[in-house]
């Protein structure tokens, strides 16, 4: 859900969002997805954002075992 | 514990860190290109999980005060999320660094700290495993865990004065010190840091209902 | 009251050493072993060896027969002994005599231990107070966390390896300010450049010695 309105924002942002705050002079140099792009190393956040992710799920999955694991058990003693 | 309020403010504060994260204007620098964006998914793990920790060493401490056997589930779910955000953190500073330092470990002690806290929390977890009876197995690991909590922290002051790091505001490297008072930066990063908290506070109150409700059928069957 | 306990305790500790001759000559006998193996391993002569692996090695080797020294503390003594024990003192006279016992033994190995090292591998130690110094502050704080992990490690099945996983991580710090301060000695600098780091050690020693008196008597109840 997050990752679909994300891409649609991002698919959005295409239309073009120039990034006019600039520090230094030197900054026009410095490689930045301005729209973006894969250039400029955003793919490594991607990467982060989806190893995070991963691990959360995998522990709600865990967590969702121990629950089936109590459900299962014959409750009426 | 069951109200909603706290849990919909995690939602909407995660969904703002990533969206945000992703499209607001960050400063452009050098070797970190766009990958300074990880400011607001990695650090949040690391002090997510020093929050978590600390949060299982308090619970310890009022346990020991008064053996409840509610604290001691407290503290020992707190600080298995502790972990998880602790192994998150390294893996994707491992990441991130494979890409921006080069190299996966590069011996940087924010890097080295968190391993050892997370050998600590792991023998914290042996630990409760090899003790059989309840009420002693919550009493001696309620005392590892202050232990390991008051080794830990003294280790953060520790490190950094032993290597000079590549980690941003520490050792050598001055720059990101300038970002952290960057307003862009912080503008979504106090949202992500408090966010991913109260996502790992959400998974402990889950795991402590759990918990709760294996004690209760346990207690039955006897 | 506390005095007396605590100098009848250390009393007792002591003859019983001095009486068990194999347990000092067992650890002493560990000591040299293992300082030959190394010698053997790194196949230097001793000006060929670099002070900082020197360095490095020397704490290392102390640390594992530290570990090995303080398990028998708690681990090898038998139930009803315990039991004795806990009707004549409090538990923070006990914990007390064990620290001071175990960090006067591990100074003397540490300082055996040089000997025989020194013997193979060389002693470039320009500075001997400042080492002796580091090694009295190292043993006392390994000394204490030791001694109290070994009490918790009693108290579970898994004896031997559950003190060196619970023991090992919780001595870090101790052991990377010794090493950091041995350094300096092994350079010559002058005292003043290591004076924080004394202080850190210090400070470790003595959170670790409180937190040992206050959580011990926790341990001791069973």
């Amino acid at each position: 859900m997050k990752k679909l309105i994300v891409s649609v924002l991002l698919l959005a942002s295409l239309q073009g969002f120039p990034q006019e705050n600039y520090e230094s002079p030197e900054n026009t140099r410095v490689e930045m997805a301005d729209q973006l792009r894969s250039s400029g190393k955003i793919y490594v956040v991607v990467a982060v954002l989806g190893t995070i992710m991963a691990g959360i799920i995998l522990y709600t999955v865990m967590l969702d075992r121990r629950v089936a694991k109590l459900e299962r058990e014959p409750e009426n003693r | 514990m069951k109200s909603v309020w706290w849990k919909i403010l995690c939602v909407l504060l995660l969904l703002y860190t990533v969206v945000g994260g992703f499209l607001m204007d960050v400063p452009r620098l050098h070797i970190l290109n766009e990958s300074i964006r990880n400011t607001f998914f990695h650090v949040p793990m690391w002090l997510g999980m020093m929050t978590l920790l600390l949060i299982s060493a308090i619970y310890s401490v009022l346990y020991l005060k008064k053996p409840s056997l509610r604290y001691d589930v407290f503290a020992s779910e707190f600080a298995k999320t502790g972990i998880l955000f602790g192994v998150l953190g390294v893996v994707t500073g491992m990441i991130w660094a494979k890409f921006t330092w080069t190299s996966a470990w590069s011996g940087d002690p924010k890097q080295n700290n968190a391993a050892i806290a997370l050998l600590i929390y792991l023998a914290y977890l042996l630990l409760r495993n090899s003790l059989k009876d309840p009420q002693q197995r919550s009493r001696i690991s309620a005392v590892y865990n202050i232990l390991a909590f008051s080794t830990l922290i003294p280790l953060l002051y520790i490190l950094p004065a032993q290597t000079d790091s590549l980690h941003p505001g520490s050792g050598g490297n001055a720059a990101f010190a300038d970002i952290d008072l960057d307003n862009r930066l912080r503008v979504v990063f106090y949202p992500a840091v408090i966010g991913w908290t109260l996502l790992g506070i959400w998974l402990s109150t889950i795991g402590i209902r759990i918990q709760n409700i294996k004690n209760r059928f346990d207690y039955i069957k006897k | 009251m506390l005095f007396s306990e605590i100098s009848g305790l250390l009393k007792k500790e002591i003859t019983i050493e001095l009486r068990q001759k194999y347990a000092i000559n067992g650890i002493l006998l560990y000591l040299a072993g293992t300082v030959f193996i190394c010698y053997l391993s790194i196949n230097l002569q001793a000006t060929q060896l670099h002070p900082i692996i020197w360095n490095a090695l020397y704490w290392i080797i102390l640390l594992f027969t530290a570990v090995n020294a303080v398990a028998k503390s708690f681990l090898h003594e038998s139930a009803g002994l315990m039991t004795y024990y806990y009707t004549i003192a409090s538990g923070q006279s006990i914990i007390a005599s064990k620290i001071i016992y175990y960090s006067l033994l591990l100074t003397g190995l540490a300082v055996i231990g040089l000997g025989f090292y020194g013997l193979v591998l060389g002693n470039p130690v320009q500075n001997p107070g400042l080492f002796i110094i580091n090694i009295m502050l190292g043993s006392v704080g390994m000394a204490t966390t030791l001694s109290l992990v070994s009490s918790i490690a009693a108290k579970a099945q898994n004896n031997q390896t559950l003190l060196a996983i619970l023991g090992l991580p919780l001595l870090i710090p101790v052991l990377l300010m010794s090493i950091k301060i041995s350094k300096n000695a092994l350079d010559g600098l002058p005292w003043a450049s290591s004076y924080d780091e004394l202080a850190v050690l210090g400070s470790i020693d003595a959170i670790v010695c409180a937190l040992a008196i206050i959580l011990f008597p926790y341990i001791w109840r069973s």
